[in-house]
């Protein structure tokens, strides 16, 4: 298999087949990312189209120094939400009260059964604010004042919307961990 | 970061971590290709550096105009110094002017006579201007009266002698008053003119062993540069020139079979079936009743080997090479500096000139049929080059002149950058126009 470095500088050089190549490597790991923060798979294209374009135009930026996973994951992410803030920026609502950080929920081995494409559905299915604001604090791991800059919204907001989709998400795997024990029993 | 983090977060985390779904296929291909990157610095230090060339010989030209700006002055002051002799009627026709030549009537001046000054470096040298009494002394005595209504060519200098009253009887003036009269600027200062730029292109050795392949089955063809050229005198002997021009340039594929006929075998369902790989850039065949094939492995096909196989069809052969062209929108910026400034002068310039690409083609040649093969993909729509020129200027008239100069141009931007060999060929050509000056 072709070495990383080797694909990137081929890349560099213009030629297509390295293009291909590193598209053909990381476009499925980075389409479920777009999928992630997409509600739909037609905006997920876009996501995914865009982002590509974007890596290969900055790709003689990328230092070599770090993931280039990482790299590319943070492209697209970007990408993702400047697309959010085209379509559903809104203007800045009344910061919600603080709420508090929830009790840990139960074990996580409970949800062993969970397929991943289960739980990218169920994040799918969140509204957009609260898709956002999990992703990036859960999966990504920024801060809420960083959230808050990026969705130019406040850290409270931000603390808010997390709290609701940590309990919408919450309700969505109880129902379907239950679901399939009780399957599994019967 | 994760501080607190109920166990819904983790669940999420790992599960989605390293999940993979698989993209339309489509998509990759509304990606275009993405040229091959040149570094920033590159081509900052390559505009930097013309820059820099550019202001030193304006600052050069600037000190050296600055030093010998005072001629002119020094040319009246040797003139009106002295014992003022009696030049009363008596016209001056000085055979060599110090600064161009200007034609101006004198009527009913009372003049009698020609005079020719002798001693023509009094006008010339402002080291020698106290030397009044053996100037006045060389002018050479009337010989007859010619007539009252008379055409002299006069410059500005002469012109002041004569407002100051010198042809005119007055023997005594000041010299503090024709000191400080300096020539009137009346030059021609404006040019416009038409030029053509036959050349020849080269093409730089190259490191990259594919792009070397590459370059060593292509050869260049000749290309030209035409265009409407305007320039303004900054001095007697710097022109600073700009203008708008169309430049041809382009090379030849050696070694690539075309054949035409294939669109009676075979439906072609995407834009092009074939494409060729160059030194600048990826030709695609759009037209797709072609059927390309090398012994290079250049060619590409998107026609799947166990779809169709066009080298089994009865197709026929329309070419052997492939000529690539590509047309700029020439914006040039030229400083043209006079070494020599006579009737048949030497001139050295320098300049840069931004290109916008206009027009992009792939041809190949039946004998006198020309054959449409499509476009190439991955040439750099800007372009910046640097010239420089050494060459002759005649002046056919004193406003009308012709230049013939050798230029050298060098692509400070690469024509092409595919597979990153930063493709910066480099010509020779022969910058010749008419110009009129007003």
């Amino acid at each position: 298999m072709q070495k990383e470095k080797d694909i990137i500088d081929g890349c560099l050089s213009g030629n297509r087949r390295d293009q291909e190549l590193l598209y053909r490597r990381y476009s499925p790991k980075l389409y479920a990312v777009c999928l992630q923060y997409s509600g739909n798979t037609e905006e997920a294209r876009d996501v995914l189209q865009e982002g590509f374009i974007k890596i290969f135009e900055n790709l003689s930026h990328y230092g070599h120094e770090g993931s280039f996973e990482g790299w590319m994951r943070r492209i697209i992410v970007n990408t993702a939400l400047e697309k959010y803030r085209n379509r559903y920026y809104l203007s800045r609502v009344d910061d919600i009260d603080e709420v508090d950080e929830p009790a840990a929920g139960p074990d996580t081995s409970d949800f062993a059964g969970l397929e991943a494409y289960d739980l990218l559905n169920m994040i799918m299915e969140l509204t957009p604010k609260y898709r956002m604001v999990f992703n990036l604090y859960a999966i990504e791991g920024y801060s809420h004042k960083e959230i808050g800059s990026m969705l130019n919204i406040s850290e409270g907001t931000s603390k808010s919307n997390l709290s609701r989709a940590r309990d919408i998400l919450q309700k969505k795997v109880t129902i379907l961990t239950g679901v399939t024990r009780r399957m599994i029993n019967v | 970061m994760f501080d607190k983090e109920p166990n819904i977060d983790i669940v999420f985390r790992n599960g989605l971590k390293n999940f993979e779904v698989l993209p339309p296929s489509d998509v990759w291909d509304n990606i275009s290709p993405m040229p091959a990157r040149t570094p920033r610095y590159g081509v900052v230090m390559g505009i930097a550096a013309g820059i820099s060339v550019l202001i030193s010989l304006t600052l050069f030209a600037s000190w050296y105009f600055r030093n010998n700006a005072d001629t002119g002055v020094n040319t009246e002051l040797a003139m009106t110094t002295g014992d003022q002799l009696p030049v009363t009627k008596t016209p001056v026709a000085i055979s060599k002017p110090v600064i161009p030549a200007k034609t101006a009537t004198l009527r009913n001046l009372p003049v009698q006579a020609p005079v020719t000054l002798k001693n023509e470096d009094i006008f010339t040298s402002p080291a020698e201007t106290p030397a009044t009494s053996t100037m006045i002394s060389d002018f050479v005595p009337p010989e007859e009266n010619t007539s009252d209504d008379i055409t002299l060519p006069l410059t500005n200098d002469e012109i002041t002698v004569i407002a100051s009253g010198r042809l005119t009887g007055q023997n005594s003036y000041s010299t503090q008053t024709l000191t400080s009269v300096k020539p009137e600027a009346a030059e021609q200062r404006f040019i416009v003119g038409a030029s053509v730029s036959p050349s020849m292109g080269f093409t730089p050795s190259e490191q990259n062993a594919h792009m070397a392949e590459l370059i060593g089955s292509e050869k260049t063809r000749p290309s030209y540069t035409t265009g409407l050229t305007f320039g303004y005198k900054l001095s007697p002997r710097l022109t600073i020139q700009s203008g708008i021009g169309l430049e041809s340039i382009g090379q030849v594929i050696t070694g690539i079979d075309v054949f035409a006929g294939l669109s009676d075998f075979y439906s072609a369902k995407s834009n092009y079936l074939y494409s060729v790989e160059t030194a600048s850039g990826t030709i695609l065949a759009g037209n797709t009743d072609l059927y390309l094939t090398d012994t290079k492995n250049r060619v590409g096909s998107v026609i799947a080997a166990n779809m169709a196989d066009p080298s089994k069809y009865n197709l026929t052969q329309v070419g052997s090479d492939i000529h690539q062209v590509f047309r700029y929108l020439e914006l040039p910026i030229v400083l043209r500096y006079k070494i020599i400034d006579r009737k048949v002068g030497l001139n050295f310039s320098g300049g840069m000139s931004y290109g916008y690409l206009v027009d992009n083609y792939a041809y190949t040649r039946d004998g006198s049929n020309t054959i449409t093969v499509g476009r190439t993909e991955g040439v750099n729509v800007h372009s910046l080059s640097s010239q420089l020129g050494l060459g002759m200027e005649y002046n056919i008239s004193s406003t009308i002149s012709f230049n013939f100069e050798p230029i050298l141009k060098y692509y400070v931007t690469p024509v092409s950058n595919f597979y990153g060999t930063l493709y910066k060929p480099y010509s020779l050509g022969f910058f010749s126009g008419i110009f009129f000056k007003f």
